[in-house]
């Protein structure tokens, strides 16, 4: 009898160990993984299928692009041997690619692998099919290099191609597939598992063949030196703050602003991380159908707006936005000012003015919003009262995310919607709507005009200069309003070294102490 | 007795059935679109008809769930839009975290739950039973959520005791797994805890007025004798079954906790299927949850008549 209570006694005591103490103990081997908490399961690992920011961040690190940015945002050569020769018309690029490159598969990289990629690129990505309209022929010519020939000069060509949303990933030819089950790419990391809402692991790829220039961005040297990356869903931003100050994880994607406070007071525990001009919120009007298909109410809406009020009701902390109207930082090739004196007006008197001339007779506006992100929301409820000072009625329509995406594409349903873009290097990379067929619908001959000069023009200096140009119809014609610079806020451990805040994290060359 | 488990049985596939209709209507009269959704924000309307046509999402709802009624009746379950995987597959995968989650949730609820209750219904109307009844009442009161990130911030962040979020690391022991589930299970247990204390309260109070506690009390037992042997072995058929139907509650229910902790669960997979409109994984596991639910009525129904001579069969 005593025998056998004080084993179960001790078998107790056994298990009460193991389920309070054992695990930290593992903490004392130097580690080999970082995990990496981010904010949703992936939507696909198929970098072509969405143009999701989580997508590309993860699959970055498995397929690489002929082109990349440095730290600058300048085009980089990543898989291409170097810059490409443009013929004098601009319409012929001639790209040679690096030699020696080694796919997952352990095979070399040729030309017709970047063949099969692009061509699946165009025919499948929603950015590859806009690319693909212009594209007149893409061969290979030779096993290591390939031409593009354009219909008509096409500027943003490389940004495109070196954008990791969206991607223009290369990939082993005979892995491609629709879906895709394998995951064939040449970047320092290899896809190892996937186990959805669990992880997906990404291991180190030992034949990666870098560049050799530093590392610069995105650009030049990659280095694998953590042999495992876990990247981990924690789609409760709570949950990923509170990860972050016990320890946790060795990075937290997107934290809300109001952690700051907390994370500043965590020594020893996690860094918070800052990256500027992270991104822009920004209003698409529907000027096909509704209310908002007048340009002069759209130019009554945009006066009656006060987007600094905006941006600190979504954000808060000043630390976290700037209100400017240019969409382009300074020091970016685009910055520029046309039509910036119509950012940021907060003019009750003269929008209910301007509203009457247009011959508004207070019909609803049907602002389409979500609680996806919080700032959407909150942005939202700011400007539906900035609207109703000036004398414009409201409709407020709060909706899921999944929701917002399908209703935004009949014109029936909403007048405005509130969504957000990362600040890409590129105009022509975001918003949609300067494109074709985007919701919103904005289709016109100032429009077509300006952004033909802007994409034909080759001359990289003198494409600044015709975006603000573009700029300045925007404001004119308001298809949609920039309301203006947010940073965004991660953390990361103390262990991880050598991370360089970026909009699509990669964690190349960074290492755990 | 063939008789009434065939009539049972039958009353089960009914049951099934309009589950399968109510289910398969409902998601998707919710507005939203998974092809949105997948493809991202650039994607124009051409890629999302494309797609849409590729997983039979074009085709009229009649024909839709056709189809997915005769893969059901087949035994399948579908294949998931987002995971690249079988609804059954994805199922299966979260069925451990879940049921572990919901076994320790409910031990921890009875451990508490029970001495309670009994301290209660022995001592009734003293403070201590006053102060058991207000901390039940509390307990039933208290979102999960809240009380979630209370002990997240109390025993994982300050106290560093356990895992903030998650299911330990990819290559965990068992034993990670069980740590990491503590407190989730704590959370979940101790809010259950409540209807338990209540139930063996009552239990045990209607016990204890019984003519038999009465004999044995004259018999000269002592009290704990009485309680614990003649009164309690009674008053826990009723308070098994609460905690058989608490824990099947859990399966599908455990939504908010698993989410806060970030358990790769039932409840979550739910909840973000329902997210981004997965309307086989919606259907797939709905169907499921409801299955289990009706097989453990079933199975009590089946009890009863075995136990109880009075329900007729």
């Amino acid at each position: 009898m005593f025998a056998a209570t004080s084993r179960r006694a001790l078998f107790g005591a056994a298990l009460l160990a193991a389920l309070c103490g054992a695990v930290p103990a593992q903490a004392q081997a130097p580690r080999t993984h970082a995990t990496l908490a981010m904010v949703a399961e992936p939507q696909t690992l198929d970098p072509m299928a969405s143009t999701a920011d989580l997508v590309g961040t993860i699959m970055q690190h498995v397929y690489e692009t002929l082109y990349t940015f440095d730290a600058k945002w300048n085009v980089v050569p990543m898989l291409a041997e170097s810059m490409p020769k443009v013929s004098a018309d601009g319409k012929t690029y001639a790209i040679a690619l690096r030699r020696g490159v080694m796919l997952h598969s352990g095979r070399e990289l040729t030309a017709d692998d970047v063949v099969a990629s692009l061509q699946r690129w165009m025919a499948q990505s929603p950015r590859g099919k806009a690319l693909g309209n212009v594209v007149d022929s893409l061969v290979a010519k030779g096993p290591q290099a390939i031409e593009i020939v354009l219909k008509e000069p096409y500027a943003p060509l490389l940004s495109q191609l070196a954008l990791p949303s969206g991607m223009a990933a290369i990939m082993a030819k005979e892995s491609i597939a629709s879906p895709l089950k394998d995951f064939v790419g040449t970047g320092p990391y290899r896809f190892k598992e996937r186990k959805p809402d669990q992880y997906v692991l990404l291991t180190r790829f030992e034949q990666y063949s870098a560049r050799k220039e530093p590392a610069n961005g995105y650009g030049g040297k990659r280095e694998a030196l953590i042999e495992e990356l876990r990247f981990v869903p924690v789609p409760n931003a709570s949950t990923r703050v509170e990860g972050s100050l016990a320890g946790q994880y060795d990075f937290a994607d997107l934290l809300p602003t109001e952690a700051l406070p907390r994370l500043e007071k965590a020594a020893g525990k996690t860094v918070p991380v800052m990256t500027p001009a992270f991104g822009f919120p920004y209003l698409v009007f529907n000027t096909k159908e509704g209310v908002a298909a007048s340009q002069a109410v759209r130019q009554a809406i945009q006066i009656a707006l006060g987007e600094g009020e905006m941006l600190a009701a979504g954000f808060g902390d000043t630390r976290f936005f700037v209100a400017e109207g240019n969409h382009f930082p300074k020091g970016s090739p685009f910055y520029a000012t046309g039509g910036t004196e119509q950012y940021n007006q907060r003019n009750a008197p003269k929008a209910k003015e301007a509203a009457a001339k247009a011959g508004y007779k207070g019909e609803p506006i049907r602002v389409l919003t979500s609680r996806q992100y919080d700032f959407h929301y909150n942005m939202a409820l700011l400007m539906a009262e900035q609207l109703k000072r000036a004398g414009f009625k409201v409709e407020l329509n709060v909706v899921d995310w999944a929701t917002l995406v399908q209703r935004r594409n009949d014109a029936k349903l909403w007048d405005i919607y509130v969504t957000h873009s990362g600040q890409f290097p590129e105009p022509m990379l975001s918003p949609p709507q300067l494109g074709d067929g985007a919701p919103g619908w904005w289709d016109t001959p100032a429009k077509k005009a300006a952004l033909q000069a802007f994409n034909t023009a080759s001359d990289p200096a003198k494409r600044g200069a015709l975006w603000g140009k573009v700029q300045e119809i925007v404001y004119t014609e308001v298809p949609y309003v920039n309301v203006g610079k947010f940073n965004g806020l991660s953390a990361k451990s103390p262990a991880l070294d050598n991370y360089q805040p970026a909009t699509w994290p990669y964690f190349w060359n960074a290492k755990i102490k | 007795m063939l008789r009434f488990l065939a009539t049972r049985f039958a009353g089960m596939l009914v049951v099934l059935a309009i589950v399968a209709v109510l289910v398969f209507v409902l998601t998707r009269a919710a507005s939203g679109d998974p092809v949105s959704v997948l493809l991202g924000d650039q994607a124009t309307a051409a890629d999302i008809a494309r797609v849409q046509k590729e997983y039979g999402l074009d085709k009229p709802l009649p024909v839709q769930f056709g189809y997915w009624l005769r893969e059901v009746l087949q035994g399948n379950l579908g294949q998931s839009i987002f995971l690249q995987r079988p609804v059954a597959q994805a199922l299966l995968e979260r069925a451990e975290p879940t049921t572990l989650l919901s076994l320790m949730a409910v031990a921890i609820a009875a451990l508490i739950g029970l001495p309670c209750g009994i301290v209660s219904a022995v001592l009734r109307g003293s403070w201590i039973d006053q102060l058991f009844t207000g901390v039940a009442m509390l307990g039933a009161s208290i979102p999960s959520f809240w009380f979630g990130i209370v002990l997240i911030q109390l025993f994982a962040v300050s106290l560093g005791w356990f895992p903030v979020s998650g299911y330990g690391a990819p290559d965990a022991a068992f034993g990670e797994r069980l740590h990491a589930l503590m407190l989730p299970a704590t959370v979940l247990g101790i809010l259950n805890s409540a209807l338990i204390i209540r139930f063996t309260r009552a239990s045990m109070l209607d016990v204890l007025g019984e003519d038999y506690v009465r004999t044995a009390r004259s018999k000269g037992l002592s009290e704990t004798v009485v309680v614990l042997k003649h009164a309690l072995r009674n008053a826990l058929v009723p308070i098994v079954t609460v905690l058989g139907l608490t824990a099947a509650l859990m399966i599908g229910g455990a939504v908010v906790t698993e989410t806060v902790f970030g358990l790769p669960g039932v409840g979550s997979l739910v909840v973000n299927a329902v997210l981004r409109r997965d309307y086989p994984v919606i259907q797939g596991a709905l169907l499921v949850i409801a299955g289990i639910y009706v097989l453990i009525n079933f199975s009590i129904d089946l009890l009863y008549a075995v136990v109880d001579p009075r329900v007729k069969v």
